[in-house]
């Protein structure tokens, strides 16, 4: 299922599985970088492809980011070399995922037709700006990140008290990837001030999803994206933090059959 | 070899109630301008009283949004000590250069500081640490790329004739052409602090800079450093010099061990428990992963995490004691680091000023001239 790539001279890991009309799930900076169980039941109606972001796992080329179009760029890279440009795409793009895929849409508006944002960074509001993700213990991050702290991946970063005392490789994969994030979202603070006006330009069929318990990017957000965006539909979901995906799956794909069919 | 006096500048009136970091976060309704006023005046009058004692030179350097460090332009004190001094070197270690933009301010400013100074200036040069990243809102992704280029900038502006054009990947400019430029030839010394960054190390050693270790590392983590940087000087086909490598330490001198230990302790524990919280933040990208991994398995010999007086003594986080024991552990690191400047931190905390210019005074008269005629008859022996 995990492949390696080449695209424009950068290795891109990524997991496909399915068949049906094409989806790229792209995902955040922590917590979806691992295939999950929910994919399995996307596969049986979509053809999913996962790609790891530049900088993430085995995917190279964090070290050139210099900003979110680079990312833009590379991922019209990815679909030429898949075969995806043609229109008739679907995009599930999740926190920093979710920013690049509402790029992506406001960009290329012919390319996306139907995308899906989940928790997803790009905007910034005054009154509520995002809460800071950097320089945080894994177990600040778990509650930043999480609803409740008994979903097993909280657990186990809740448990990490020592951060030396990890495996080294998993250190360093961890800085590489962070370093990676840091290039495109550390200022402006994991948005960038042209998207709002952009997203008008939005052509395709959109789900706004939303944890209503989301600490990270507070759901005020998600009324933001759904106000921009002319088609789309908002869904603020019970019982879930930032990582939707994560804590309410069968809500994901329940709005996903909707938006699609 | 030669002694400097280093002063941080700490807020020393932090609350009893505050236990909160001492850096970012640090609610700055906790300085009191009122009471800065007398801080302020009197630290500069341990720095200009330095001079007096016979120190070789003063240190001082750049912090932001802190109770650490209440210098945010460690060029305001510098200028302010090019007046109030005669003789002594005046070493500014440093400024965070990505901080400035466009950097040619560094290169003017120090230019400044080393004409009205007749040439006194140790130009030191910092990536800054890793809490100025958040609080200047600087992609630390971009750190050693800026330092590196503004680096080469400042040389550049000190040493080729201007007006020229500079073309880096951040800073484009068509006309580089400072005044005044640096009474000393080609340009001021430089000096490079760090914490242990390889490629830090491996820069200062290519350049033949000076090397300055920063503290609050056990003992071993600085044997580590400075034979790394031994090393990274071979591995350029020469052998590193004294005067090429300081040690910054904390140190207190008292009539006798029993006595110095109690005037300083508490004092110490303020600076390493509330003023410490915050400065090992390492926001990411702002070393390579080879570098982080290093620091994080040093962690846990970081005086943060250390508890007890014993610890502190063991792993030589500060030399505390009578003449007689100051200078013996002094021997002891100076021949292990194979170091030539002393960058004595004589102040730390809230160690208030009367203690302050006791501490500096025997260590002046007690301890520099001991430890001098140590260095001279070791280099007589070597000869």
């Amino acid at each position: 299922m995990t492949e390696k790539i080449m695209v424009c001279g950068e290795t891109v890991e990524l997991r496909r599985k399915g068949s049906g009309a094409p989806l790229l799930y792209l995902h955040g900076g922590i917590g979806d970088t691992d295939w999950l169980p929910v994919f399995d039941d996307w596969a049986s109606r979509f053809s999913v492809v996962q790609a790891l972001h530049p900088g993430f796992g085995g995917s190279t080329g964090g070290e050139k980011l210099d900003g979110v179009e680079d990312l833009v760029f590379h991922y019209l890279d990815l679909l030429a070399h898949l075969g995806w440009d043609q229109g008739a795409l679907t995009i599930v793009g999740a926190s920093f995922g979710g920013w690049i895929a509402a790029e992506i849409a406001a960009r290329y508006p012919k390319l996306v037709s139907h995308l899906m944002l989940v928790g997803a960074a790009g905007l910034w509001i005054d009154d509520s700006p995002p809460a800071e993700l950097f320089g945080r213990e894994p177990r600040e991050l778990a509650a930043l990140l999480f609803h409740k702290l008994d979903h097993p991946v909280a657990a186990m970063m809740a448990a990490v008290t020592d951060v030396a005392s990890l495996p080294e490789d998993l250190i360093l994969q961890q800085f590489k990837a962070m370093e990676a994030l840091a290039r495109v979202a550390w200022n402006p603070y994991f948005h960038d001030p042209k998207l709002e006006r952009l997203l008008p330009r939005v052509r395709a069929k959109t789900a706004i999803v939303w944890g209503a318990e989301d600490r990270f990017f507070p759901p005020v957000y998600a009324q933001r994206y759904a106000s921009a965006i002319p088609s789309a539909q908002l869904c603020l979901v019970e019982g879930a933090g930032h990582l939707v995906l994560l804590e309410r799956p069968e809500e994901v794909t329940r709005q996903l059959i909707k938006l699609t069919t | 070899m030669e002694f400097y006096f280093f002063h941080l500048m700490p807020w020393p009136h932090l609350p009893e109630q505050y236990h909160g970091p001492a850096w970012i976060r640090c609610p700055n309704e906790l300085y009191d301008p009122e009471r800065g006023v007398a801080v302020y005046n009197r630290y500069i009058d341990e720095l200009v009283y330095a001079e007096e004692l016979g120190f070789d030179g003063v240190c001082v350097n750049e912090h932001h949004a802190n109770a650490y460090g209440n210098m945010p332009s460690p060029n305001l004190i510098g200028s302010i000590l090019a007046r109030q001094t005669r003789r002594c070197k005046i070493a500014i270690v440093g400024n965070a250069l990505p901080l400035y933009n466009p950097p040619i301010r560094v290169a003017e400013e120090f230019a400044m500081i080393d004409v009205i100074s007749g040439g006194r200036l140790i130009a030191g040069m910092v990536v800054g640490g890793g809490p100025e990243y958040y609080s200047n809102g600087l992609n630390p992704a971009q750190a050693r790329e800026r330092f590196y280029e503004a680096h080469d900038l400042i040389v550049q502006a000190w040493t080729r004739p201007g007006p020229f054009v500079f073309n880096g990947k951040y800073y484009k400019l068509r006309y580089v052409n400072p005044w005044p430029r640096p009474l000393q030839k080609p340009h001021p010394p430089i000096w490079i602090p760090g914490a242990g960054s390889l490629e830090t190390m491996e820069f200062v050693a290519r350049r033949q800079y000076a090397y300055m270790g920063i503290p609050y590392f056990h003992r071993r983590v600085f044997e580590r450093n400075f034979a790394f940087f031994r090393e990274a000087c071979e591995k350029e086909g020469y052998r590193a010099r004294p005067e090429q490598m300081g040690w910054l330490c904390p140190i207190y001198v008292a009539e006798n061990d029993e006595t110095a230990r109690r005037e300083y302790e508490p004092h110490f524990w303020y600076f390493a428990k509330r003023l410490l919280p915050g400065i090992e933040t390492s926001p990411p990208g702002y070393t390579t992963a080879r570098s982080a991994v290093k620091l994080i398995t040093a962690r846990n010999d970081f005086l943060l995490f250390v508890d007890t007086w014993e610890q502190v003594v063991e792993g030589r986080y500060a030399i505390v004691g009578s003449p007689d024991t100051v200078v013996e552990q002094m021997t002891d690191m100076i021949s292990s680091l194979g170091v030539g400047n002393i960058l004595a931190l004589l102040q730390v905390g809230t160690l208030p000023a009367d203690l302050t210019r006791r501490n500096m005074e025997l260590f002046a008269r007690e301890v520099m001239p001991r430890l001098k005629a140590w260095e001279a008859e070791r280099r007589a022996q070597a000869a």
